[in-house]
């Protein structure tokens, strides 16, 4: 996939395109608005002066004088800038025409464009005319052009142009830069945030972000990210303390098989007696590699690496054989077995079984002469109850949850007494929990219950 | 019988050596894989047992070698990894068995010998016995010097497990898994007790003990005088 562009690159561009499109409709509409405006201005100025030509038509007109009709148009252009007339009469005569421009040479208008005005240019200048049929008194119709020079106004609006476009672009520029300013400065949190984060280190676990101290929008953010914090320090710890355990449950066999085996050879022995230290040794050897096994179990349940090869499998069998197993080894203890119910799951049959068999040795281990440890199998509609349950002295509250850790004794002193290494329980919590499950112990003065649930 | 190892590791390469020897086997033993490779393609042996991890030459590679040449001697895997893929790679590349380290000798004996008797002992006979011990596995009856003895279904399994197998030493994993099909070491002593009660009925009436236990190793049937 794609790295998607930076967030200010984003953001400062988008800010620049919402820029240029304002500023672009913001100088259309204004450039728009003063051509409009010189164009009215324009066509009032034609309407006064065809007006006032109106008028002098409308008088007597002498043939002769034309000294005076000269005089009275002059006197009409004045203070009309840049204003030119051209009257013809209808033979085509010219009556009147100002100098400077033959308005002769400009094509007339169509028919349905008399009275409008027209733009036209020489090669000099640019003309506004608007041509017109008036009736007069003698010799009528007349046709009158009136041309005004807009070469003023457009030269103007050539420069008010070019400095819109100047205003426009410098405007788009100077907003972009601001935007990746602001974007800069908006993301001071973030960056802020990035800092703290880049600061925790392993043994800093227990840092947290303060959520109030951060906007709104990243609050969220922060609150995730203590959380997972939370749960890395939680794991964190357990690996500590899972190392430092495997160090010391190892160092316990380990002394016991040099010094035993430093004692044997400091002076000569028999065989028999070196047979009895092989045997023992025999035994502690037995003890690391069962622990090597059970810790590679976890380590690999773990990481994931024991995906439950999930069939049907009917509890009630699975749990008979059990007792079958451990029927004689129970009797020897005075321990008698029950099963109540019956239930099905979808599981893992070699995990299951191994789970049960760890709860039930668990079980008989913990229950005093002449009573019974009960399995009860049970399912309502979603999950499938399994509880393990023995009496005997209560387990303190305290040790209740940890139960299931690695290597969690009750009683330390106990810990030499050949129950295994103290993995039994975490190795069933480590299937549970691979199943999806639960498992939950609870204890008062009639027994120790341990109750796993197991999603259907 | 005439064994193939091929172990990096010196020292577990001795012993099983001397172990398998001292087990009435022929033993070559080598520590790389080039050489373990050579003669496991020129000799030939009734089992090989390859350690996975070689610095040369690995186990795969051998075994893959010996199945084109569609050699078919039985191979038992030794490896210090127990991974899902492993085991299934072996098993696809025709391994016959598998063993993680650390594993008990016994173990280890119990497997090379089902491995050289597979194929070669159909298990269709349907008397067994041992001195005056007789084993009826159609009807399930069982009877010492002319008594009946009553047992129940798994000490029967039990018994003639042992019997099937006499003179073999049987690890406690080896039986657990046999005749109560637990494939994994409980922390108990499950299998000393049911030992015990099988015991209690084949041997404390009678004079001559059949059933011995061999301290680290396991339990065995035999008759004093060995091969029956």
């Amino acid at each position: 996939m794609r790295r998607p562009t930076s967030l200010t690159l984003r953001l400062t561009l988008l800010f620049s395109a919402v820029a240029t499109v304002v500023f672009l409709a913001f100088g259309w509409i204004i450039g728009h608005s003063i051509e409009n405006h010189f164009v009215s201005e324009d066509a009032s100025e034609l309407k006064i002066i065809l007006q006032a030509v109106d008028q002098s038509l409308a008088g007597p007109t002498s043939q002769n004088d034309l000294l005076r009709i000269k005089q009275r148009y002059d006197d009409i252009l004045v203070g009309h800038h840049g204003a030119l007339l051209h009257i013809t009469d209808a033979s085509g005569k010219t009556l009147y025409s100002s100098p400077g421009l033959d308005l002769s040479l400009v094509p007339p208008p169509e028919q349905h464009l008399q009275g409008s005005i027209q733009q036209w240019n020489d090669t000099k200048k640019n003309y506004r005319i608007l041509t017109q049929q008036i009736a007069g008194q003698s010799n009528g119709p007349y046709t009158v052009m009136i041309a005004v020079a807009i070469d003023f106004h457009l030269h103007f609006f050539k420069e008010f142009r070019r400095t819109l476009w100047l205003m426009v672009v410098s405007g788009v520029v100077v907003m972009g830069l601001m935007g990746w300013i602001a974007v800069r400065q908006g993301h001071q949190p973030l960056h802020h945030m990035v800092d703290q984060v880049s600061r925790i280190s392993a043994n800093q676990l227990n840092t947290r972000l303060s959520p109030d101290t951060v906007p709104t929008e990243l609050t969220e953010l922060a609150v995730s990210f203590n959380e997972l914090l939370q749960r890395m320090e939680e794991a964190f710890i357990r690996l500590s303390n899972f190392s430092a355990d495997i160090a010391h449950e190892l160092r316990t066999p380990v002394t016991n098989l040099m010094t035993q085996t430093q004692v044997a050879l400091s002076q000569a022995r028999s065989a028999t007696e070196y047979q009895e230290i092989l045997y023992s040794n025999m035994e502690e050897y037995e003890r690391i590699a069962q622990m090597i096994g059970d810790m590679l179990f976890l380590a690999k349940a773990d990481n994931g690496l024991n995906p439950p090869n999930a069939v049907d499998i009917d509890l009630e069998s699975e749990v008979r054989n059990l007792f079958d197993y451990y029927e004689a080894w129970a009797e020897e203890c005075h321990v008698s077995l029950a099963l109540e119910g019956n239930a099905h799951v979808n599981g893992d049959r070699l995990m299951l079984r191994r789970a049960l068999s760890n709860l039930l040795s668990n079980a008989i281990r913990h229950t005093p002469a002449d009573n019974c440890v009960t399995i009860k199998l049970n399912r309502d509609e979603n999950q499938v109850l399994i509880v393990v349950q023995n009496p005997g002295t209560p387990v303190p509250t305290e040790h209740l949850s940890k139960l299931f850790d690695r290597f969690y004794r009750i009683d330390p002193s106990r810990q030499r007494s050949g129950e295994g290494a103290g993995l039994g329980l975490a190795i069933v919590k480590s299937i549970v929990e691979t199943h999806g499950g639960k498992i939950v112990a609870t204890s008062n003065e009639t027994g120790t219950q341990l109750r796993i649930s197991l999603p259907l | 019988m005439k064994l193939l190892i091929v172990e990096d590791e010196v020292k577990t390469g001795e012993y099983l050596k001397q172990g398998l020897t001292e087990a009435g086997f022929l033993v070559d033993l080598t520590h790389n894989g080039l050489d373990g490779h050579h003669l496991a393609m020129t000799e030939y042996y009734d089992l090989l047992i390859l350690d996975v991890m070689l610095p040369d030459v690995d186990g795969w590679r051998i075994l893959k070698s010996l199945r084109e040449a569609r050699k078919e001697v039985p191979v038992l895997f030794l490896t210090a990894r127990d991974s899902v893929d492993d085991r299934v790679k072996g098993l696809e590349l025709g391994a016959d068995d598998y063993l993680v380290k650390p594993f008990a000798f016994a173990e280890l004996l119990a497997r090379v010998r089902t491995l050289l008797r597979r194929g070669t002992t159909p298990a269709t006979e349907l008397n067994m016995s041992i001195a005056d011990l007789e084993l009826d596995l159609a009807r399930h009856r069982v009877c010492r010097n002319g008594q009946r003895i009553h047992l129940t279904t798994k000490e029967f399994a039990l018994l003639e497990l042992l019997v099937r197998r006499q003179g073999e030493v049987l690890p406690r994993s080896l039986i657990a898994s046999q005749v109560w099909d637990m494939n994994f070491d409980s922390d108990t002593n499950v299998i000393d007790v049911a030992i015990r009660r099988l015991r209690a009925k084949i041997d404390d009436n009678f004079g001559l003990k059949l059933i011995h236990t061999v301290r680290g190793m396991g339990y065995m049937i035999d008759t004093p005088d060995g091969d029956s």
